[in-house]
């Protein structure tokens, strides 16, 4: 039972980097064992797969959102490159 | 009756078609002139370079950067001007151009990471777990109230989130971009970058931790 609870115990920074494995390259069998079991007893890092979740939502849709971003001016960069292709 | 109505539905389909031809053909004439490439990328750089330096302006945080990639876009649409084929709106063949430009910037920032950045020399998650990996007591996840995507709908979310992005070290940060301007697999985006998909991960991991944690501070907790 001892050597079961060792083999299965993660503490909470290695949950989080399982968590953020899991999403970019997958777990093993035994990782995503591991994870289950901790993030079942760690409500923190139950939170934390979450919002990591969550946030690969949000940036997934920011990073392509061209419509929203703000418009900036910027008048001397237009300048320069109009200057630029005269040459 | 069947008749009729294929008919009705030819008719419309054939209005709709004939509606959609006219409008851009129409915004292209006062748009550009194709038989001059300079003239027409001119007036391209009077249209579209705000719009394109505000967009490159959000992904990098830069804005030295972005006027950089916007100059290099339009320099590039005069050299490659043949590859433009009118069909497409010409605001999307830049921007494809210029994500194209941020992309390698982006690559170029994670394989040659400026080593003085403070938070580079700091080991995993500092500052966030004891010793023996746990949560240290005030920095554990708390219950987010809502993590919908329509928080990008509110102004100030979003400047909270540009804020936390600008916060972290520029190799995390372009990790960060990479990872979803790209759409491609890990081991894909490791190999272009060559290194190691550990190391892929784990600057992600970090970014993750440390955005996560100034998105509680200045959002989800405030």
């Amino acid at each position: 039972m001892k050597k079961l609870m060792h083999y299965l115990m993660l503490s909470c920074k290695r949950a989080t980097e399982l968590i953020e494995k899991k999403s970019i390259l997958g777990l093993s069998w035994k990782e995503s064992m591991q994870l289950k079991v901790h993030t079942t007893m760690c409500d923190a890092c139950s939170n934390y797969q979450k919002q990591s979740k969550a946030i690969d939502g949000i940036l997934e849709k920011h990073v392509h959102d061209e419509e929203a971003t703000p418009l900036l001016e910027n008048k001397h960069l237009k300048e320069n490159i109009l200057h630029s292709l005269e040459k | 009756m069947k008749e009729v109505l294929t008919a009705v539905v030819l008719i419309i389909r054939y209005a709709k078609l004939s509606l959609m031809q006219q409008k851009p053909k129409n915004k292209m004439d006062a748009v550009m002139d194709l038989s001059n490439p300079a003239k027409a990328v001119k007036c391209w750089v009077e249209l579209y370079s705000d719009k394109l330096y505000s967009w490159a302006y959000y992904k990098t945080s830069s804005k030295e950067t972005a006027e950089d990639l916007v100059q290099d876009t339009f320099l590039a649409a005069v050299t490659s001007f043949s590859k433009f084929e009118g069909k497409s709106n010409p605001q999307t063949w830049l921007t494809a151009i210029l994500n194209n430009k941020i992309v390698d910037y982006h690559r170029k920032i994670v394989r040659n990471p400026v080593i003085t950045e403070s938070a580079q020399n700091l080991p995993d998650g500092a500052g966030l777990f004891n010793a023996n990996g746990s949560w240290l007591k005030e920095q554990k996840p708390g219950n987010w109230p809502s993590t919908s995507e329509h928080l990008l709908d509110d102004n100030n979310f979003r400047n909270v989130l540009q804020l936390c992005m600008g916060k972290l070290p520029a190799n995390w940060f372009s990790a960060i971009q990479l990872k979803y301007l790209e759409e491609k697999k890990a081991e894909y985006i490791c190999q272009e970058l060559g290194i190691a998909t550990t190391n892929y991960w784990q600057i992600l991991h970090r970014a993750k931790l440390q955005l996560r944690k100034c998105l509680e501070m200045n959002w989800f907790k405030k």
